[in-house]
């Protein structure tokens, strides 16, 4: 078996507000494996995001990440000093974000951009540099890429754009690449191509995907692995086979019921009552309690914790033997 | 017998783009020359990917943007061309609600004063009369008296999609047009309001038209469906007979792409379509679909199909509707959605 | 970015200080306390305000009382500006000059906004025809220097605090035009306001409910950052001697006296002078700190 390529064990990270401070990720652990999907769902404010960012040490004030480890190739990235995180980010791990337009600069052209990175991490000349940019526009499977990366990034469509930032972040052959809801803002027709061509990517360099999303679709269609988290924690883990037809949790059973797929039309859809309670003061014990059909005394007083139930697959709930 | 609530014939809105003052003028075809109808007490569910033009075909119901040319009938009578005072009557008839509830709400108006502007600009002026009907109506969407205080940025998205929803059906419309109204929720919430959305429809007798991308949602909610492309309209169906025996290219490759939430999905075969939706600014000539098209022929490139009706009440345009068989791709995948867990 | 990290540090400072709460408006009265130049800009304000409200009980002599015997005295402490060339004392005269410069600041302010705002809204609500014509008479008198225009103004209704009011809103209006055309542009086709439209509501209400309450907070902003000017324009036509006639203790006027005795008697002209540029500055520096608290995009 295979080493696991990124561990992250126990992390939080805080954010002080004026208002009390917000625990968005409050004791996460997940594994990814080489060459897998690992895709991290749940709902807004669920800290997904969060997670992301602290992986690739992104956090800036006010937030803090103050606990826990991610074990990256033996070493544990929250201990690296900035130059070497650095040499890490963008170069073995990457990121591509929701809103292309947001992330690409606009006064640049692409093929300057996907050069960027190349250029710091591995010295290339800029001719050089440019002539890869143009090979990746080409395996991001743009026409004429020659022309195109001259072109400025409010001429391409969200598709395209995309595309580019893929091109950005794949341009050093990182082994993990994490996506943040890379097709929420795009077209469905459009979002079928670029998981396409994510998976073709990962397929053709053995790269890992964290896929960071809250359309289970995806995760079912695309997904290896899957992590639910909810108000800060993972609450089930598994493979998207187990945790789909089997969901453990009354949180992911809650999610997947949902989703008006399987009974018929018109009918009332089973939800789950309640909102997410304010992560400044979260609820003592199972933060799911208040929301939890099946809550019992024990749910309210002791927060379970994540426990192998089955072969490989995990769950925090005392109601599952946790 | 006619029992349409809305009737929309050659429907058409060129937006002009301006070049410069030497070059030609081009447009922008947002909608071009669309037909159809709802029923009372029915859901048309209008469905298709950016650039389509389907937001525009709402707003354009609504009168809040003029046609270039065509006609929309509201129970019979053609307010396309009425004065916005005459139309102040219809506006009490139809109302509409947006996709993003925080931005469709004014952040300065609380909860109240949201809820009491439409009963006082069409005339309801008592102000204990209003109160009272605002806070049934607020109940009715599953609020309460402690919101009426509140300013939308202190409400969750699901409850400002509420009193979204709220303000819509105060006046005790017929029409309500739901444009991606749970598009930018959490699947908990989208639920919720879909319920409350179905709830409704029935309690109050409304009719809706149900604009959204998603094929998930909307079939759950419609009874029909109409499918668009690049501004015409592709395909209608009822929603069973839409998905079980598609017959549009586009459509099936619409229903191909969207991701379903079951892992035996992932082993079916796709229609795959390549390359993005054109700009609408200069759509292809002959049938828009066909630069994406694996079956376009000659007479695809040239000519424009027509909404036909191939099966009985399932229309389509396309030229090869009734040589090619793409129903097999969808159907798989429908099977898979309404297979009971 | 820099306001971010001393509003952060602040922050952080008494977070973990102290556990009490912070309400909006404690953190915003705050915020504005610690942020330390519109701090400096409030105190000023606060205190030429002062001034103002209690300047017969502050200023020692009334500001026309006249001693020509003891006329253009140096600072002493009978008379700590000195006395002027009628023998008037200069420090009286600068406080209850303090009542006119907020007094007309405040009006040509409040004639520029309303004639501006309203212009603007309506720009940017209708578009087409009425907007060109509005922005291009806004443009025409933006770009005339505004005391050469106002000298105008003043020319043809004479002279006189109130005909130099006119005069100035009358010049300075394209400033708020300008920036509510922008907003409310930016407003226009949100969901909140087509769904005003759909309500029925008539472009009036719209106009009024809908666009305007959601510009308080820039109006606010340029109020407090036009005053200066305001004071400054309203000064130079007054320095001109198209503002208060004497005996008024118009600021303006005062420098205006002085010019002549700069050499003999620097006192007269120096401490007005003085006076002007601090309320001036305190308004700009109050501004400031507010448009970064309350509309950051803004940059004027």
């Amino acid at each position: 078996m295979d080493a696991p390529l990124l561990v992250v064990k126990d992390l939080k990270t805080y954010f002080y507000l004026s208002k009390g401070v917000l625990k968005a990720v409050d004791g996460v652990s997940l594994t990814i494996n080489k060459n897998q999907v690992f895709c991290l769902v749940g709902e807004t404010g669920c800290g997904k995001s969060v997670t992301a960012l602290s992986i690739t040490r992104l956090i800036f004030y006010p937030g803090k990440i103050v606990g826990g480890s991610i074990i990256y190739e033996g070493k544990d990235l929250l201990k690296l000093p900035e130059n070497e995180m650095r040499k890490i980010r963008g170069k073995e791990i990457a990121m591509i974000f929701q809103s292309p337009m947001k992330s690409l600069n606009p006064v640049f052209n692409i093929g300057y951009q996907i050069s960027e990175a190349p250029i710091v991490h591995f010295n290339l000349k800029h001719g050089e540099a440019w002539k890869q940019a143009i090979e990746l526009i080409g395996k991001v499977k743009m026409p004429d890429p020659e022309m195109r990366a001259k072109s400025y990034p409010h001429v391409l469509s969200g598709g395209m754009r995309q595309r580019s930032m893929i091109a950005m972040m794949i341009s050093c052959e990182p082994k993990l690449l994490i996506a943040d809801e890379p097709t929420t803002a795009l077209d469905v027709t459009v979002q079928a191509q670029i998981m396409d061509l994510l998976l073709d990517i990962k397929r053709r360099s053995s790269m890992s995907i964290m896929l960071i999303t809250h359309n289970f679709g995806l995760v079912a269609e695309r997904g290896d692995e899957v992590a639910v988290m909810y108000s800060g924690k993972v609450v089930e883990g598994g493979s998207v086979k187990d945790v789909f037809n089997e969901p453990l949790h009354p949180y992911t059973q809650g999610l997947l019921r949902c989703i008006p797929v399987g009974f018929e039309r018109k009918t009332e859809i089973d939800y789950i009552p309640g909102t997410l309670s304010s992560p400044i003061n979260p609820p003592v014990g199972c933060r799911f309690h208040p929301r939890c059909k099946y809550a019992t005394e024990k749910c309210i007083k002791e927060e379970p914790k994540l426990m192998e139930i089955k072969k490989n697959h995990i769950v925090a709930c005392h109601l599952c033997g946790g | 017998m006619q029992n349409f609530l809305l009737k929309v014939e050659e429907l058409k809105k060129y937006f002009p783009v301006k070049k410069g003052i030497f070059a030609k003028p081009s447009y922008v075809k947002a909608v071009d020359d669309i037909n159809f109808h709802i029923n009372k007490s029915e859901t048309l569910g209008l469905v298709g990917e950016s650039g389509s033009g389907k937001t525009t075909v709402g707003l354009l119901i609504l009168r809040l943007i003029d046609p270039t040319s065509g006609r929309i009938f509201f129970d019979g009578v053609n307010i396309t061309d009425l004065s916005q005072k005459k139309l102040m009557k219809f506006r009490k008839r139809m109302s509409i609600v947006f996709q993003d509830p925080l931005s469709s709400l004014n952040p300065r108006m609380t909860v109240k004063e949201t809820l009491k502007r439409p009963l006082v600009t069409h005339g309801l002026k008592n102000e204990e009369e209003n109160i009272a009907r605002i806070i049934e109506i607020l109940e009715m969407v599953g609020l309460g008296k402690e919101h009426l205080a509140r300013y939308p940025h202190e409400l969750s998205g699901g409850q400002q999609q509420r009193v979204a929803v709220a303000r819509a059906i105060i006046l005790n419309p017929e029409l309500v047009v739901l444009d991606e109204p749970t598009s930018s929720l959490d699947v908990s919430v989208q639920a919720q309001i879909l319920n409350l959305l179905l709830k409704l429809q029935r309690e109050l007798n409304l009719t809706y038209l149900f604009i959204t991308h998603d094929l998930v949602t909307v079939r759950h909610v419609s009874d029909k469906i109409a499918v668009m492309y690049l501004g015409k309209i592709v395909e209608v169906a009822e929603t069973d007979e839409l998905f079980s025996n598609t017959m549009h290219p586009y459509t099936a490759a619409l229903l191909s792409a969207a991701p379903i939430p079951r892992p035996e999905a992932k082993d079916v075969e796709r229609f795959v379509v390549s390359g993005e939706p054109p700009s609408p600014i200069n759509p292809p000539v002959g049938c828009r679909f066909h630069p994406r098209c694996k079956y376009a022929t000659e007479k695809c490139i040239k000519e424009e199909p027509k909404l036909m009706e191939i099966k009985k009440n399932h229309t389509v345009a396309c030229h090869r509707a009734k040589e090619i068989d793409i129903s097999s791709y969808a159907r798989k995948l429908w099977e898979i959605l309404m297979a009971k867990t | 970015m820099k306001t971010e990290s001393v509003k952060g540090t602040f922050l952080k400072k008494l977070e973990t200080k102290s556990m009490f709460k912070l309400t909006r408006l404690k953190e915003f009265l705050l915020l504005l306390l610690h942020y330390k130049v519109s701090c400096i800009g409030l105190c000023i304000v606060m205190g030429i305000i002062i001034l103002a409200i209690f300047a017969p009980i502050i200023a020692p002599k009334h500001y026309a009382e006249i001693d020509v015997p003891n006329k253009l005295q140096p600072p002493s402490l009978a008379h700590p500006f000195g006395t002027d060339a009628l023998g008037r004392d200069i420090f009286s005269r600068v406080v209850y000059g303090a009542q006119i410069a907020l007094w007309v600041g405040l009006l040509v302010v409040l004639v520029e906004a309303s004639i501006g705002i309203s212009l603007g809204i309506i720009a940017g609500y209708f578009n087409g025809k009425i907007d060109k014509i509005i922005s291009a008479s806004a443009d025409i008198v933006w770009s005339f220097p505004t005391v050469v225009l106002a000298l105008g103004v003043v020319m043809v209704l004479g002279p006189g605090i109130t005909q130099v009011v006119i005069a100035i809103a009358v010049t300075s209006w394209p400033g708020f035009t300008r920036i509510t055309r922008a907003k409310v542009q930016s407003m226009v086709n949100r969901e909140f306001v087509l769904a005003a439209r759909a309500i029925g509501e008539s472009d009036l209400n719209i106009m009024l409910r809908y666009l305007l309450p959601n510009i308080t907070s820039t109006i606010l902003v340029l109020a407090t950052l036009t005053l200066p000017s305001a004071i400054i324009s309203t000064t130079a036509l007054s320095f001109l001697g198209f503002g208060a006639q004497p005996p008024t203790p118009d600021w303006g006027a005062m420098l205006s006296e002085g010019a002549s005795q700069l050499v003999i008697a620097p006192w007269v002209a120096t401490f007005p002078g003085i006076f002007i540029v601090i309320t001036a500055l305190g308004f700009n520096l109050l501004g400031d700190g507010l448009r970064d608290l309350l509309d950051p995009k803004l940059k004027i």
